[in-house]
């Protein structure tokens, strides 16, 4: 089984506070994998730093066994990698449509760019992301103009577009519905195989769902990892949850 | 002016001159600054319309002179809280409605800066006018090789003195930490109950009243005309932007500014010498955009 | 079928393009002035400037307040052109304002320009290449809104002290006043006829079709992105410091075109070319007609300019104090400037198109 995300004693150090403290981390390849654990753990800035939004302190990342660590945003973007945002980050003033043209992204050089109308390309894939995110009847509408809901499929529907091999999604359902979430599982369960998730969740149902392995995180570190069953009967985590309902309560 | 005069050779005295010379331009454009420096600190606001507050204060200085009679010392203060006020009516008409857009307050302020150079020039007309400063500060100082005019000595005691000012309401008032707080964290200090518009309103107001007293010294030094303003906002902008919005960052970076500005001035002349400051300002701003003081945030 | 604003409609908005540009050629023929015709010929260069404007900032998000830098540039450029093609290499090779300057032999700088076609490679090369190197700059170290827009305002003083300086290369305030008109191809371009007016608006029009066509393109919808959200579409895997560069120095070469185009009409230049009061300016035509609009952008310096003219010398003060009110209320209400006004009217016509 090929590994396709590494990450090797990775550290974020603020002066003397350490965001993530030496942490390791693999993903393999088709896994569906679920970060976990409570505000502050370090969840966020492992995504930055998975995808270079922040620069890691010591420690290498390594994608599809290349070695990425300090590498720019759209290089690592380019090597494979998508991310969904925490808050939806949609194109405003751009159409849903065009919306999902832009992340049709196989081709980057602008000059390129210039000579092309970007209509017909990948409108196949665009159509089937169309009907999965169910926005064919939105087309029209400005990114900005959308409800909460609607700017989430949007987000996901580019990011699928985008056809990455490792897609990284910061909290997917939040806002969602029961209806929504039962969708999202639906098409991560479909994604994965294929490609490779990193999830971050608060949702433990959808975490059920979904799961291959979980890594809980606390204070930088990994705390337990390993299937549900295991991390969720770890002594250490319901250490740490004390008195809760061990993981299953964390919200 | 040829080719060949363009550079001239270095000579201890009249290059000890120009150092001189250079404090006080450092102290013209600090106090040109100062004001702008509170409001750009405080509520991040991009005031275009700066140097208007200064040309608003210069106008105050010479109508109350030359209407009403008013010793020249005096119109100073009174600039200030003629200006204050205009810049109080401003922020409560138009820079409050606009704090979250920062570029359209940088847009709206430039309008307000053309209707206010329009109208003075409707009102007074387009010609310079000017002032009669104290006779004691016409003459110049003269020790040895130096020569200052004493306006210039004046100007730059008097910066400093109101650098002074500033900093004591700063961070000896119960206003002045109310406008630190609001500065670092607005939604934290909402919590403690400090009211942000209303600290707002008066810091604005202050910031507007420093750009009328300084507008209302330099009648001192030049004539008056309408758009005299438009020659100290760049400036003024580039003292705050570099300093990092930070008190003692525009002291250090006017400083810096002015005496880089004289030396070169000195082995060339004022445009070629204020072309180089610009360039390298525009360097400096690209490799360290949050200023010269601020905690270094390197961007990841 | 969907309800939808006529307004975004391709076909019609191409031609509205057809039919401003179609009356606005026939025009010369309506009229016997030569005069005029230079007149009117100056409102081409407005509606070049404003068109790059509205192109960097409306549809790109980078407000610029220095294109006033490349469109002096390349005045300068034009002006040294045109100074050379009157100049006579055995009996008149030095200009006069340089002789003044006690200059004895023609500066190194000013060989190039005895060439006119090198001189016109110059024109537009040199303020491009200064847009490229200021870009890569500026969006490398990712700045953004105001930042970008003071450091081009400190550019533009920076140069405007410069061509005021350099007096024995540049003439100082009193500025270049090439004698003779513009010859290219064997064909002298005089200033006051028709054909300098069908020339800037040829120009113009070129322009602003090659500029709505580009921005049909994927470039043109990636650039928009780019404006809504540069950091989505870094994750997306585009390059925005040089989609950004390329786009700025775009604008660049809209401007020089503005600039090169003045000095064949006006036969002159000086630093009021690279004046702040005017790089601000082009700012206000655009936000005030609408800057996410081409031809709003273009419309309104148009419009502008021509109330200004028409409101006569004395009234300059008062005409400028409700320009600017009606810039405050623009940019206070009116994002989209009359466009925006006019979208929000035309979305009342029915209209429906297919979904997409």
């Amino acid at each position: 089984m090929a590994v396709i995300l590494e990450l090797d004693n990775v550290t974020k150090a603020y002066d003397q506070y350490k965001v993530v403290d030496d942490f390791s981390f693999a993903v393999n390849q088709g896994e569906l994998r679920c970060l976990l654990g409570p505000n502050g753990a370090g969840k966020t800035t492992t995504m930055d730093l998975i995808t270079g939004r922040q620069k890691a302190t010591s420690g290498t990342i390594k994608f599809d066994g290349r070695d990425i660590t300090g590498l720019r945003e759209d290089k690592i973007a380019k090597r494979g990698v998508g991310r969904k945002f925490q808050v939806p980050a949609v194109f405003k003033d751009l159409t849903v449509s065009d919306n999902l043209r832009v992340a049709f992204s196989r081709q980057t050089d602008p000059f390129v760019n210039m000579v092309r109308m970007g209509r017909k390309e990948g409108q196949d894939r665009l159509d089937e992301v169309l009907e999965l995110v169910g926005l064919q009847d939105r087309l029209g509408e400005l990114g900005g103009n959308l409800s909460h809901g609607e700017t989430q499929w949007l987000e996901i529907g580019m990011v699928l577009t985008q056809n990455p091999k490792l897609l990284l999604m910061d909290e997917p359902t939040a806002g969602m519905t029961e209806q929504e979430t039962q969708k999202t599982s639906e098409i991560f369960n479909r994604l994965k195989g294929e490609r490779s998730l990193v999830v971050v969740e608060h949702d433990m149902a959808f975490v059920r769902e979904i799961a291959d392995v979980i890594t809980l995180m606390h204070l930088g570190q990994t705390l337990a990892e390993g299937p549900m069953e295991e991390v969720e009967n770890d002594p250490r985590v319901k250490e740490v949850y004390l008195g809760s309902e061990g993981i299953t309560d964390a919200a | 002016m040829s080719v060949h005069d363009f550079w001239t050779p270095f000579a201890l005295e009249p290059f000890i001159n120009a150092l001189l010379i250079g404090l006080s331009i450092a102290s013209i454009w600090l106090v040109a600054a100062l004001g702008l420096t509170i409001i750009y600190g405080t509520m991040g606001v991009i005031n275009m319309a700066h140097g208007e507050f200064i040309m608003l204060g210069a106008y105050s200085a010479w109508v109350m002179q030359y209407f009403i009679g008013i010793p020249w010392l005096l119109t100073l203060p009174l600039s200030f809280v003629i200006v204050a006020f205009f810049g109080w009516l401003v922020e409560r008409g138009l820079i409050r409605h606009l704090y979250d857009r920062p570029l359209d307050t940088l847009l709206a302020t430039w309008g307000v800066s053309l209707v206010l150079i329009q109208s003075i020039r409707l009102i007074f007309g387009g010609e310079p006018q000017y002032i009669d400063a104290p006779s004691w500060l016409k003459t110049v100082m003269v020790i040895d090789f130096i020569h200052i005019p004493w306006m210039r000595i004046f100007i730059f005691f008097l910066a400093i003195a109101l650098v002074a000012v500033t900093f004591a309401i700063l961070f000896k008032t119960n206003w002045g930490i109310q406008i630190r707080a609001v500065m670092q964290n607005k939604e934290m200090a909402a919590s403690f109950g400090i009211n942000s518009k209303k600290i707002y309103g008066l810091t604005f107001a202050y910031g507007a009243g420093l750009a009328g007293i300084s507008g209302a010294m330099f009648t001192g030094l030049k004539t008056i005309f309408p758009d005299m303003g438009l020659g100290y906002v760049v400036e003024a902008f580039l003292v705050v932007v570099t300093g990092g919005g930070d008190l003692l960052g525009s002291v250090a970076t006017a400083g810096i500014m002015g005496e880089m500005f004289s030396v070169f001035s000195y082995f060339t002349n004022d445009t070629f010498g204020r072309f180089v400051l610009f360039i390298l300002i525009v360097i400096f701003l690209r490799f360290r955009p949050q200023g010269i003081f601020s905690p270094s945030m390197a961007r990841r | 079928m969907q309800r939808a604003n006529l307004y975004h409609d391709k076909r019609a908005q191409w031609g509205v393009y057809f039919v401003f540009f179609g009356v606005l050629a026939i025009i010369p023929l309506l009229m016997d002035d030569p005069f005029t015709m230079n007149q009117y010929a100056r409102y081409g260069v407005f509606g070049m400037l404003a068109l790059s404007v509205s192109l960097v900032w409306g549809f790109g998000g980078i407000l610029s307040l220095g294109q006033g830098i490349a469109f002096g540039m390349a005045a300068y450029g034009m002006g040294a052109t045109m100074q050379m093609q009157y100049q006579d290499p055995v009996n008149d090779p030095i200009p006069s304002f340089m002789l003044t300057n006690e200059l004895e032999a023609l500066p190194t700088v000013w060989e190039p320009f005895w060439d006119t076609h090198l001189g016109l490679i110059l024109a537009f090369g040199i303020p491009v290449l200064f847009f490229v190197v200021f870009g890569l700059l500026m969006f490398q170290a990712r700045l953004a809104g105001a930042f970008v827009a003071i450091m081009t305002l400190a550019m533009l003083g920076a140069w405007y002290n410069m061509a005021y300086d350099m007096q024995p290369f540049t003439a100082g305030f009193n500025g270049i006043s090439p004698p003779s008109a513009f010859e290219a191809f064997g064909v002298e371009v005089d200033p006051y006829s028709n054909m300098i007016y069908w020339v800037s608006l040829g120009v113009l029009a070129f322009l602003t079709i090659s500029i709505k066509a580009l921005l049909q393109t994927k470039f043109g919808t990636i650039v928009q992105a780019i404006r809504d959200d540069p950091e989505r579409a870094r994750y997306l895997g585009y390059n925005v410091a040089y989609y950004q560069t390329v786009l700025f120095a775009l604008g660049g070469l809209v401007a020089a075109f503005a600039g090169v185009v003045w000095v064949m009409i006006s036969q002159y230049v000086s630093p009021t070319s690279l004046d702040i009061f005017f790089s601000i300016t082009m700012v206000i035509w655009a936000a005030v007609g609408g800057r996410m609009s081409l031809f709003g952008a273009i419309f309104g310096a148009m419009f502008i300019k021509a109330a200004e003219s028409y409101v006569g010398d004395e009234f300059q003060a008062t005409w400028f104090v409700i320009l600017g009110v009606v810039f405050i209320v623009v940019v206070r209400f009116l994002p989209k400037g009359f466009a925006g006004l006019f979208e929000y009217a035309v979305g009342f016509v029915p209209y429906w198109r297919r979904n997409g």
